[in-house]
């Protein structure tokens, strides 16, 4: 599974970047919306992956049974998702703020800073 | 309960427990500063929104008290002892004391000139205080904590703060397209941080640097690959804040395009903080434990041909560009190269060169870069705002004591004694001797020659009489705005003479 | 401790007052303004020491640098050519501008550059020294550049500027390797260098640096450029004073640097090539202070040529050439600027019949030009004593080079000293008027010493020659100068050079009549190459790289990226080891499913299908969390998720439908792109993966959840009670976002409004 994972996380990746090179401003965010995935992905891959086994004290005992999925990581994903959400949402009213302004989406036109 | 594992545990998990998150003394001066900020922000907005579109006397006077506040917190500090509290989050030693009060002195210089520029800019957009203050919080918490999530959280809060200030200018289409660019950009870049993070997290199971640093062992192949893509990716993601070719490309169009007071606290308060970081992340990735090689033997290649780089593309596309603001954008990436000679300065030999004069130039340039953006912040007028060279034409006519100023600054930036641009050259050039890395020297003094022709462009523009400018006027001089040129003016040569005293306090005895 | 330090001071000051004492006093300002700097020539004059007199306080001792100021012959020769001339200098500024308004500043920053210069040469630290060394190459550009509205005086002073200012770091960098390596900040305290392993290294940058100040080969060609500034500035700095820096520091530092092969070599070929260039070229040139320029170059070349011998006979033929030459240079100079008052031009082959409109002038000018012939006694001195070293033991390739070189000098002074005044006039060169005392007085006065100061050799001797052979030359001159050295192989070296420069002054006039305009000498050309070349690259590189366009941004980071990626694979190699453990169906399915949607993403052609696809991933992405042990991070990712495609859909509804397409080549580039990085960060997740950490940390978490933080979810506990901070951290970035979209949806109806009010 871990090669399948890894498989998954490549594509996002690929995949995610391809859309970011796109000339309009809204493939960009999805694009930036599934690298986002994709990391987040990444670090749970990299710590450990275990069936069913959530970090979550069962009734009765003391502690968690081994093996259980590393809590740690899940904290600083839940941390990612939700500034990846802050970032996104921010992102998306910037989108349509340029294009009030700009009157266009796509990236090849926004060079008026350039000399 | 710590006590009594370390009691009872012998083989060594509850000393690294300890180490990685020692008892969780609450110490609440450790973050008083930060907390001012944040809270004269919230303070600030609350009061814009009581009285929209009023004079920001209040709100501005309201922020200066509060850093200044602050100021005093962090100074009333610099006797304490070093200490480590809620959990390790929070970090106090005489580094981040002093970087969070250069991040302070430049919040309040960028305030201090804001009102008059926004003001002929016709920028009605109050939050602008709050926000810079936010900002200013992030760089602070960057500075203030060996937990790369702190540093995470810091950058984000920074960067964030940025992004809305980047496009606050309404009648402008490149302050909204230089927003999107930086947002883009530096959301990307966030991105490798984390991802860095995540991978040293991975390999040692920690967050904190001391313990990041104790774990490093090349003989594991695992685990030494894991920490090299973690630190690549995080060095990725700072180099983007902190501007290193290859990864500057947002620096000259979002400088240009954003209004001048936020490019001003841009260059010096987001420098400051990125500096800051890296060099906490450095030091924590040097070890004296040579397990066949060190883990700065892997980083320091790289890092040494991207100071090369920076100063040399900054400098050298500075030569041609036509529009002030950006010219000062590649000049802040050269700077940042040169920032970057003196901390892997110190990190390569951490015995013989300090931190000091990474701490001086810091300062120095803080004082140099706001001034220049103050002066060219004098261009606008009715809204819109010229900052082409010759936009810069008959100023010395108009204005000659901003003119004045302008030319310390720009002295001070090439590096011309008696200027603690000078100073501050000459101890990072003295530092790469001492540390053995000539080259950097070499390349740094090259670049210095190649900055003369541009920087001097700039001050003979506003010799150059006005004839055919584009826009004839410029907003009449106000008090504040004298303000901050008197302060960074003065503070330039302040800072020379009384070297020995402010480095003693700032850094400590050496 | 305090005289050098107080005459540096009191001359500063007197420079930042000048333009009000000039606001107050514009007819007088000149006569007044010489008067300290003529006081304190006195001073030195009587205060020159048998052995060097030191005085140091401490300054930055971080650094290491001291006020320390060191008072010997060397100095005191150049302190004494310093303030003599730089009186008779601001003296001739009130006859050269009168009244002129500006003339202010030009004071001011002569006087400046007067105190810097004096710095220079007093100072004993080698930090010290280089700050005065670069306030004058900053008040020289400034005084270059002083008609600022001409074009080429613009470009004079960059360049010069450009020249100097870069030599300066690279002296800066000599000294600090020199401080660096002798633990010694005081050069008075500097040993004989020639055995430090990086000598070298010393020796290039310091040399560097003064050969830039003192335009020898092949840095020579900024200095006729600098003949833009008032002629003062040319006579004073790029004459008298400022361009000896070079050869006053290498004279200085002789005792540590010098005395091996490679000084002697280099200073001899430097010097050598400088001086033939310089009198070559002053030849083809018809503006007077052009001509001068290209022999001063020329004087400096002779100065770092006998710099290269070493010894006492040899520091102390050097002392009377620098004396001599500042002596008539400088008059010449003065002499020149009179005459472009005097005829409105300084055109040396139409000039002529001047002596009897300004009789003072001529003589004057005879006279210096006499001392330039080496006629004059102190010249003449100077010369003697230098041939008599040259000739013991006989060096012919020497006594060719310096006989072209002293046949060149008796050629261009009487071009310009003669010519000017007993030549014949071109009745196209307009009536002037007469100058007037101020005009003639530094000229003069110049002449004159250098008459005087020959006839008296012994006592010019004791105060300058003896001291400097006794500071740099390491011991006593055995032969004190004499003006009479006999009949002999000198004075037939003599007679043989002037009758050669005759001849060459007999034909010049038709040799330049005839002589079709030379190409423009190849090194200025070299910088404005050099420059151009410059910026090309500069414009170049922005063209391409700094285009201002966000995807090549983005591309050039990832290709970074990726470099830097395979950069250290192929150094550590990293062998990813692929664990087949099994993957079971639903989990394969959901893998499948989570490809598709990205593949679609990809080619998906409207905005809705794209949202939606991101959504399948995003749910893909939560039932991997939830099938691997993280049901709180597959909620959160459900609920993030849900808000995401809602947010995204309700925003797309306003903008409109996708641009078109980009080429084929444009998409080929990107796919590898985003191949490479796809595969790249495979290879990391399976690198990573190796590494399966029951961390002890989480370890305690897991352990301790329970009994501390009293609950059973031990993520919520790490968030909420080991992390709190954080969390908090984590609003805040979110709360600021959340006032930045409030911001960015409000604004531009507030802007509006704002705007009209």
């Amino acid at each position: 599974m871990t090669l399948l994972l890894a498989i998954v996380i490549g594509a996002l990746y690929a995949g995610g970047v391809y859309m970011m090179l796109r000339k309009t401003v809204v493939k960009l965010l999805i694009g930036l919306a599934m690298i986002g995935n994709a990391a987040n992905l990444l670090i749970f891959v990299s710590s450990s992956v275990v069936r069913s086994h959530p970090p979550i004290v069962p009734k009765g005992s003391s502690a968690v049974p081994a093996p259980y999925a590393d809590p740690l990581t899940q904290a600083l994903i839940l941390t990612a998702i939700v500034i990846g959400f802050a970032v996104l949402a921010f992102a998306l009213a910037l989108v349509k703020r340029v294009y009030g302004e700009v009157g266009s989406l796509a990236l090849e036109e926004m060079t008026v800073s350039d000399e | 309960m710590y006590n009594l594992l370390a009691q009872t545990d012998g083989n060594g998990l509850a000393k690294r427990l300890a180490e990685a998150f020692p008892p969780p003394t609450i110490d609440w001066p450790s973050i008083l500063p930060i907390a001012l900020v944040v809270c004269t922000g919230i303070v600030a907005l609350i009061v814009e929104m009581l009285r929209p579109r009023q004079n920001n006397n209040a709100i501005i006077g309201f922020s200066l008290v509060g850093l200044f506040f602050a100021g005093l917190s962090l100074t009333s500090q610099f006797a304490s002892p070093d200490l480590e509290s809620f959990g390790g989050m929070v970090l106090r030693d005489r580094f981040s004391l002093t970087i969070q009060l250069l991040v302070v002195m430049v919040t309040g210089l960028t305030i201090l000139f804001s009102d008059g520029y926004l003001r002929a800019k016709r920028i009605p957009f109050g939050e602008f205080y709050p926000l810079v203050l936010w900002s200013a919080s992030g760089a602070m918490m960057m500075a203030s904590s060996k937990n790369l999530l702190m540093i995470f959280l810091g950058i984000e809060v920074l960067s964030i703060s940025l992004y809305v200030l980047a496009g606050m200018s309404k009648t402008e289409t490149k302050s909204e397209e230089s927003a999107l660019k930086y947002f883009l950009l530096g959301a990307f870049a966030s991105a490798f941080l984390l991802y860095g993070i995540a991978f040293m997290y991975g390999a040692t199971g920690s967050l904190h640097l001391d313990a990041i640093r104790s774990a490093w062992n090349p003989n594991d192949e695992a685990f030494r690959n894991m920490m090299l893509f973690g630190m690549g990716l995080m060095l990725f993601g700072l180099a983007f804040k902190a501007a290193f070719v290859p990864f500057h490309q947002w620096t000259p169009d979002v400088y240009q395009g954003a209004p001048t007071n936020v490019t001003a606290f841009m260059a010096a308060g987001s420098k400051i903080g990125a500096m800051a970081a890296l060099w906490r992340l450095l030091s924590a990735s040097t070890t004296n434990v040579d397990l066949g090689a060190t883990f700065q033997s892997y980083w320091m290649p790289a890092l040494f041909w991207i100071a090369i780089l920076t100063m040399t593309v900054g400098n050298l596309v500075a030569l041609v560009q036509k529009d002030v603001k950006r010219t000062l954008g590649y000049s802040s990436i050269a700077h940042a190269g040169y920032i970057l000679v003196g901390i892997l300065a110190h990190v390569n030999n951490p015995e013989k060169v300090g931190i000091g004069t990474t701490v001086f130039y810091l300062l120095s340039y803080s004082l140099m870069t706001i001034g220049a953006f103050a002066v060219v912040s004098l261009t606008a007028k009715n809204g819109k705002e010229g900052t082409r060279f010759e936009d810069l034409h008959g100023l010395w006519k108009r204005s000659p004591f901003a003119v004045g100023c302008l030319i310390v600054f720009v002295a001070s930036l090439i590096g011309i004694p008696p200027t603690s641009g000078f100073f501050g050259k000459l101890m990072i050039f003295n530092d790469a001797l001492a540390s053995d890395l000539m080259p950097l020297a070499i390349v740094l003094a090259v670049n210095s020659v190649l900055s003369v022709y541009y920087y001097v462009g700039i001050a003979k523009a506003a010799f150059v009489d006005a004839e055919g400018a584009r826009t004839p006027e410029s907003a009449p001089m106000n008090l504040g705005l004298a303000a901050t040129c008197l302060l960074c003016a003065g503070g330039i040569f302040a800072v020379v003479i009384l070297f020995n005293p402010l480095m003693n306090w700032l850094v400590g005895a050496p | 401790m305090v005289t050098p330090a107080l005459a540096i001071l009191s001359l500063f000051t007197l420079g930042l007052l000048a333009p009000f004492l000039f606001a107050l006093l514009p007819r007088h300002a000149g006569k007044l303004l010489c008067l300290p700097p003529a006081f304190w020539c006195g001073w030195f004059w009587s205060k020159t020491p048998a052995s060097g007199q030191t005085w140091t306080s401490p300054w930055i001792p971080e650094l290491g640098i001291t006020f320390s100021f060191r008072l010997d012959g060397l100095a005191s020769l150049f302190a004494i050519l310093i303030t003599g001339i730089g009186a008779m200098v601001l003296l001739y500024t009130e006859g050269y501008c009168g009244a002129k308004p500006g003339s202010g500043r030009l004071y001011g920053l002569l006087l400046l550059f007067l105190a810097s210069m004096l710095g220079v040469v007093l100072a004993d630290d080698a930090i010290l020294l280089f700050l005065f060394w670069e306030a004058t190459s900053v008040t020289s550009f400034l005084l270059i550049g002083f008609e600022h509205e001409r074009a080429n005086a613009r470009r004079g002073a960059v360049q010069a500027l450009m020249v100097t200012g870069g030599g300066g770091l690279a002296l800066l960098a000599g000294l600090l390797v020199i401080v660096q390596q002798t633990g010694q900040g005081r050069i008075s305290a500097w040993g004989p260098l020639a055995g430090d392993p990086l000598y070298l290294a010393m020796f290039a940058l310091v040399a560097i640096g003064c050969f830039t100040k003192s335009a020898q080969f092949p840095f020579h060609f900024w200095l006729p450029n600098a003949m833009t500034a008032p002629t003062p500035v040319s006579a004073y700095l790029h004459s008298a004073t400022m361009v000896k820096a070079g050869v006053y520091l290498l004279a200085r530092l002789s005792g540590s640097l010098g005395g091996t092969e490679v000084w002697t070599w280099t200073l001899t070929l430097v010097g050598g090539a400088t001086m033939l260039t310089g009198t070559l070229l002053a030849l083809r040139q018809t503006d007077l202070k052009r001509l001068l320029a290209y022999s001063t170059v020329a004087a400096l070349g002779t100065m770092v040529f006998v710099l290269a011998r070493g010894g006492a006979e040899a520091a102390s033929a050097f002392a009377a050439f620098v004396l001599a030459h500042a002596l008539y240079k400088g008059a010449l100079f003065l002499v020149a600027g009179a005459i472009d008052h005097t005829a409105d031009s300084r055109d040396a082959f139409r000039l002529g019949g001047l002596w009897q409109r300004a009789p003072v002038l001529a003589t004057a000018s005879t006279l210096a030009g006499l001392g330039m012939m080496g006629v004059a006694p102190l010249a003449f001195l100077a010369k003697e004593t230098l041939v008599d070293g040259l000739l013991s033991p006989p060096d012919v390739p020497s006594l060719i080079v310096f006989g072209v070189m002293a046949a060149g000098a008796v050629a261009i002074a009487g071009i310009v000293a003669f010519r000017p005044f007993f030549g014949k006039a071109d009745p196209a060169i307009a009536d002037g008027h007469k100058p007037d005392a101020p005009l003639l007085t530094g000229p003069a006065v110049l002449a004159v010493l250098g008459i005087v100061g020959g006839l008296t050799p012994t006592f010019v001797f004791e105060r300058i020659g003896g001291p400097v052979a006794a500071a740099i030359g390491g011991g006593t001159d055995p032969h004190p100068w004499a003006l009479w050295h006999g009949f002999g192989a000198p004075l037939a070296f003599s007679v043989g050079t002037l009758a050669l420069g005759l001849a060459v002054y007999r034909a010049w006039p038709a040799w330049i009549a005839r002589a079709a305009p030379w190409p423009s000498f190849g090194f200025d050309r070299a910088y404005d190459a050099g420059l151009r070349g410059t910026v090309s690259v500069a414009r170049a590189f922005t063209r391409t790289i700094q285009n201002g366009r966000l995807r090549a941004y983005l591309q050039t980071t990832i290709a970074t990226f990726l470099v830097l990626v395979t950069l250290a694979a192929v150094r550590w190699n990293p062998s990813p080891q692929i664990r087949l453990d099994t993957a079971l169906p639903h989990e394969a399915l959901l893998a499948l499913a989570m490809l598709l949607a990205v593949l679609a993403a990809v080619r998906s052609v409207s905005r809705l299908a794209a949202v939606v696809t991101l959504g399948v991933v995003g749910f893909g992405v939560a039932l991997t969390y939830a099938l691997f042990g993280a049901p709180d991070l597959a909620m959160t990712q459900i609920a993030v998720e849900t808000l995401t495609v809602i947010l995204f859909v309700l925003t797309f509804y306003h903008l409109p439908r996708f641009a078109r397409g980009s080429g084929t080549r444009t998409r080929a580039v990107d796919a590898l792109l985003a191949t490479g990085v796809g595969a790249t960060m495979a290879a990391i997740t399976l690198v990573a993966s190796q590494r399966l950490l029951g961390t002890p940390i989480s370890a305690h978490f897991a352990e301790n959840s329970l009994a501390e933080a009293h609950g059973r979810n031990v993520v919520n506990v790490i968030l909420v009670d080991y992390r709190g901070l954080d969390t908090l951290g984590e609003i805040t970035v979110l709360s600021i976002a959340g006032l930045g979209v409030v911001a960015l949806w409000t604004f531009g109806r507030r802007a509006a409004k704002g705007g009209s009010a």
